[in-house]
């Protein structure tokens, strides 16, 4: 068995030829020693008791925050949730798998077969929208580790105009978009890659994001909710069902006495001004008006369709087989003789330029016809965003606008009606 | 008289109803999704977890720099039973060194993980010091291009984070990387 380190040693010159998948060059040693082979067991974890706890402390403190603000009408148990949730979910468990990226699993799982949704997902992605129609965005309150950690560094809320509200209010909406776009395309899920606070969490990762996020916080040390007003693509999500939910976050059960301590206090702008329209429309002027927005709306729907659609070949550039295409592609017209790893890992295996032709041409096709529809839905929200600007609306009280209210609670304690 | 008091009144009723009509449709939705998804939810049998798949892995080293984490939770796992315990080993050593000496400068291994002990003429059992490895593949990549193939890279399950989406499953050339379920957490090759 000497001759071992001969092959060894001609094998060598293989490496000239390039790399080899032969396995078993080498017989199984005969000992005569008596050798045993070491035992060698690889530890998997348990998480299930962890993944249980993880439910369990959702239910429990979005129950906990819902009886806070609809019942109790108080704050302090909040910034207690904000607390837990923030070392819990946030330090703790490092913040995977969060409710905002679980929007990308299950949006996955309804389009793609193939993809198997682990429970403990589908629970983070609909315990919250379940509990958003029962009691409003109790979940954003301080249950979720990104708001609870904005709302805990929060100071001073200096107000933004309403211009820069309204069209930062339309990114979350985009972001949800294309992060649905991305996810059932199967190309990335650009919600956890671009995430500002994972890395906060985990003390480390990209630096860019991580700085991105410290800047995000010291924004809200001024500014309320920066992420969770003009980026979070699931508070967007939750504000469809908090909008109707069935049992509302209510200031105080006496009357209001237009005092506007509340509106001053709300950090996210939720709380609307008792506005007095002069303007007397006619029914015909009314019915002209909702004619116009049935001709724009549709107009606005469409060219978002066709614009998205005609960028559809940049936007799939996103997904790795369109990126391998593009470099096999580049490497066939113009052979050179270092290849990256991706054309080493193309050619190694065998890979041909039909098959890769083939995913290339499924994965456009898939992309025509999702961003046409990741279009029209811009189209809608920005549509939808500009008739909400055109709608005015008499209010003689102070009222919540149940769709932007986080249920952060701090408006209660401002009301001088709660306190007699 | 009383038709006017109805004009009055309606604006009212209409957001009523349109409340309720918003709430029915929310409610609608919630149980729609939540029918589609339930027979695809999964407990054990989910695909939630990531490991490299050997066969397909070309060692391009980007689980070292790629990992979420300061050290990579890909480590170089060795399959003792594959292994031809040579004592020219393709994943110990570099390949052209002058002399087969422990010597840094001749050792594969950047940090030093894959130590040896001699067994009996001319074997030599490998061990990788799982703190030590930084799962660079340097070590794989000799052993699979010259040897049995019997070191090879795994994500360790207990030191991943589950990423929802793996850093370097986005960046790795060959595709090695994907979500399996917990009964195949790792791909063994003994």
């Amino acid at each position: 068995m000497k001759n071992c380190r001969k092959i060894g040693l001609l094998s060598s010159l293989l490496m000239a030829v390039g790399m080899a998948f032969a396995q078993n060059r080498f017989p199984k040693p005969d000992f005569e020693s008596g050798y045993q082979y070491p035992d060698m067991t690889y530890p998997i974890p348990d998480e299930t008791l962890w993944t249980a706890l993880d439910i369990f402390l959702l239910i429990a403190l979005m129950s906990f925050v819902a009886w806070a603000v609809i019942r109790k009408r108080t704050r302090k148990p909040i910034i207690w949730v904000s607390i837990i949730s923030v070392a819990y979910f946030g330090f703790f468990r490092s913040g995977c798998v969060c409710s905002i990226g679980s929007i990308q699993n299950v949006a996955l799982a309804l389009v793609d077969n193939s993809y198997v949704l682990p429970i403990s997902v589908f629970l983070f992605f609909m315990l919250p929208v379940v509990f958003a129609f029962l009691f409003g965005r109790v979940f954003c309150a301080g249950v979720c580790p990104f708001g609870a950690l904005q709302e805990l560094v929060n100071l001073k809320n200096y107000r933004l105009p309403k211009a820069v509200t309204t069209a930062l209010g339309m990114i979350p909406w985009i972001y949800l978009v294309f992060a649905l776009l991305y996810a059932i395309t199967r190309s990335s899920f650009i919600i956890c890659r671009f995430d500002p606070f994972i890395g906060i969490f985990r003390l480390g990762g990209d630096i860019g994001l991580i700085l991105f996020g410290v800047l995000l916080l010291i924004t809200s040390v001024f500014i309320g909710r920066p992420f969770c007003r003009f980026l979070c693509p699931y508070g967007a999500l939750l504000s469809l069902f908090s909008r109707v939910s069935i049992w509302k976050v209510e200031i105080t059960q006496k009357p209001c006495i237009n005092c506007e301590l509340c509106h001053h206090a709300c950090p996210v702008d939720a709380i609307r001004a008792p506005y007095d329209n002069k303007v007397k429309e006619t029914r015909l002027e009314g019915v002209k008006r909702i004619m116009h927005y049935c001709i724009v709306l549709p107009l606005i729907i469409v060219a978002g369709a066709f614009l998205m659609q005609s960028f559809s070949g940049q936007l799939s550039r996103v997904h790795k087989e369109v990126k391998l295409y593009d470099m096999v592609m580049q490497h066939e017209a113009d052979p050179q003789d270092i290849l990256s790893v991706e054309l080493e890992a193309f050619y190694g295996q065998g890979g041909t330029l039909e098959e890769l032709t083939e995913a290339y041409n499924a994965v456009q096709a898939d992309f025509r016809l999702y961003a046409a529809i990741a279009g029209a839905l811009i189209g809608l929200v920005i549509g939808l965003t500009l008739i909400s600007l055109s709608l005015k609306r008499t209010r003689t009280l102070y009222e919540i606008d149940h769709a932007a209210c986080v249920a952060c609670g701090k408006c209660f304690s401002y009301c001088p009606q709660n306190k007699i | 008289m009383k038709q006017k008091n109805e004009h009055k009144n309606s604006p009212i009723a209409r957001r009523r109803f349109l409340r309720l009509f918003g709430s029915a449709v929310a409610g609608g939705s919630i149980l729609a999704v939540t029918g589609g998804l339930i027979g695809k939810a999964r407990g054990e049998e989910a695909s939630l977890y990531w490991q490299i798949d050997p066969q397909k892995c070309t060692q391009c080293g980007r689980c070292e720099t790629h990992c979420v984490l300061p050290i990579s939770a890909v480590k170089c796992i060795h399959a003792n039973k594959v292994c031809g315990y040579c004592d020219l080993c393709g994943g110990y050593y570099r390949s052209n060194v002058k002399e087969l000496n422990t010597a840094a400068e001749n050792l594969m291994c950047p940090t030093g993980a894959i130590t040896r002990k001699y067994v009996e003429d001319p074997y030599f059992e490998y061990t990788i010091n799982e703190d030590l490895c930084n799962g660079c593949g340097k070590c794989v990549k000799g052993c699979s291009s010259f040897g049995n193939g019997s070191l090879y890279l795994q994500i360790k399950r207990d030191l991943c984070t589950d990423c929802n989406e793996c850093k370097i499953a986005t960046v790795c050339a060959s595709n090695a990387i994907t979500r399996v379920p917990l009964s195949v957490a790792y791909k063994l090759k003994d």
